[in-house]
């Protein structure tokens, strides 16, 4: 396979975040790019229809694996191997810190959130789509409800929403909003999931709600951000969460809000208890 | 799974059919707001790669359900000096009825490349008939190009 060396390394985070991996991560790094491009190339054969797990199917992989799905990426390898030390974070450790030291590279919330600013979206819903995943470090699992928990004490109310329900609404196409049903999701839940009650309820609920809007269009970027030559960047936010988010003096993490020990943990995923 | 009705056969198609197809032939690029416009071809998918317009390479694909199918309408455009790079609404599908479609796709940086072409895609039933694009105030007749 040919290996477009740019793509490759944008996917990374950049030179400069390939600079400070080591080799043995270059090469694991490399060997996963490699694996989803061809991934890619054969779900892109238009004349071979792709053949989507059951339910059922992905359910029995279960114990074929060391770890579970929901896991946050900050404590598993999913890719075996060891895990890496990470850099320590500063004393009051803003946003933009752990963007840069847990949550990089990002690439995906970063793509979103440039996409909701490029076609003239509110702040709002621009700072929830930078946020909307970033969860993930720190669990994948019921990660809507998670983000706008680690979030809500910081945000506003719209975004904070926005993150909340954005996991409930992207199980339902609304062309009507741009939103169309991934076959990402085919891959992932199986080709006959069935999104269960609470997700469905939220779903009504949400539907007929005057901010509906605000979490479904985060759902409508988060379709168009897993272009693999995109190259982003945090700086045209710096404006946008100078004014939406309510940095805390003492840092993140020490600052006792009701959130802060979310904050801890994904800045020390390596203390023992 | 991607059924081409228009020109999308390659050169020696599009040769064909611009010989062969007043309608076609007859067609002139439309401007908006120094943008100029031109209808390619359309086709019908029951799957189609989210990408926006100019396109990247997002390697997410939507799908359809049983009884409808995505009617994607292939346009191509040209950015003179006249344009301004603005944002630029998404195209409005209208079926032969007058009934609107909306697209998932949108502009992003229309400016960016001087020329591109992109696929609209417009969940629809599946034998819509396909009467009009519209992009804010400029409207361009696709009856030529849907062959059905």
């Amino acid at each position: 396979m040919e290996v477009d060396r740019r793509a490759f390394i944008a996917s990374l985070g950049g030179t400069a975040a390939v600079s400070i991996m080591d080799h043995e991560a270059k090469a694991e790094a490399l060997e996963h790019w490699m694996e989803e491009r061809l991934d890619e190339a054969v779900g892109q054969q238009g004349a071979t229809p792709q053949k989507f797990p059951s339910a059922a199917e992905l359910e029995a992989q279960i114990e074929t694996r060391s770890y579970r799905r929901g896991v946050g990426n900050l404590f598993v390898n999913t890719r075996g191997g060891m895990m890496k030390k990470l850099p320590p974070m500063p004393k009051n450790a803003t946003l933009k810190d752990f963007f840069e030291l847990r949550f990089a590279p990002a690439n995906h919330v970063l793509q979103s959130a440039t996409r909701a600013l490029k076609t003239g979206m509110s702040e709002e819903v621009v700072l929830a789509c930078l946020l909307h995943d970033v969860v993930q470090s720190m669990i994948k699992v019921d990660h809507g409800w998670w983000g706008a928990q680690l979030f809500e004490p910081y945000i506003p109310e719209k975004s904070t929403f926005a993150i909340k329900y954005h996991q409930a609404l992207r199980f339902y196409p609304d062309s009507d909003a741009g939103y169309e049903y991934p076959d990402q999701y085919l891959r992932i839940f199986g080709h006959d999931y069935v999104p269960p009650p609470h997700i469905e309820s939220t779903y009504k609920m949400v539907r007929n709600h005057k901010w509906y809007m605000e979490p479904r269009l985060v759902t409508v970027n988060d379709l168009y951000a897993f272009d693999q030559n995109a190259k982003v960047s945090l700086d045209p936010f710096t404006d946008i969460i100078g004014r939406h988010f309510k940095q805390p003096k003492e840092g993140l993490g020490n600052d006792n809000s009701p959130s802060a020990h979310m904050w801890r943990t994904i800045a020390n995923p390596d203390a023992p208890l | 799974m991607r059924r081409s009705r228009g020109v999308g056969l390659g050169a020696w198609g599009l040769g064909v059919l611009l010989a062969t197809s007043p309608g076609l032939m007859q067609a002139k690029p439309a401007n908006y707001k120094g943008l100029e416009i031109t209808v390619a071809n359309i086709e019908r998918s029951s799957t189609v790669g989210l990408k926006d317009c100019p396109p990247g390479a997002n390697s997410i694909r939507g799908l359809t359900k049983p009884g409808e199918e995505f009617a994607i309408v292939n346009l191509s455009f040209k950015v003179t000096p006249a344009f301004r790079d603005t944002l630029v609404k998404k195209p409005v599908l209208l079926d032969a009825s007058g009934k609107t479609f909306q697209t998932a796709m949108s502009f992003i940086d229309p400016g960016s490349q001087p020329e591109y072409s992109c696929g609209f895609a417009y969940r629809v039933p599946e034998g819509t008939k396909l009467g009009k694009i519209q992009i804010d105030t400029t409207t361009i007749d696709l009856t030529p190009f849907d062959k059905r």
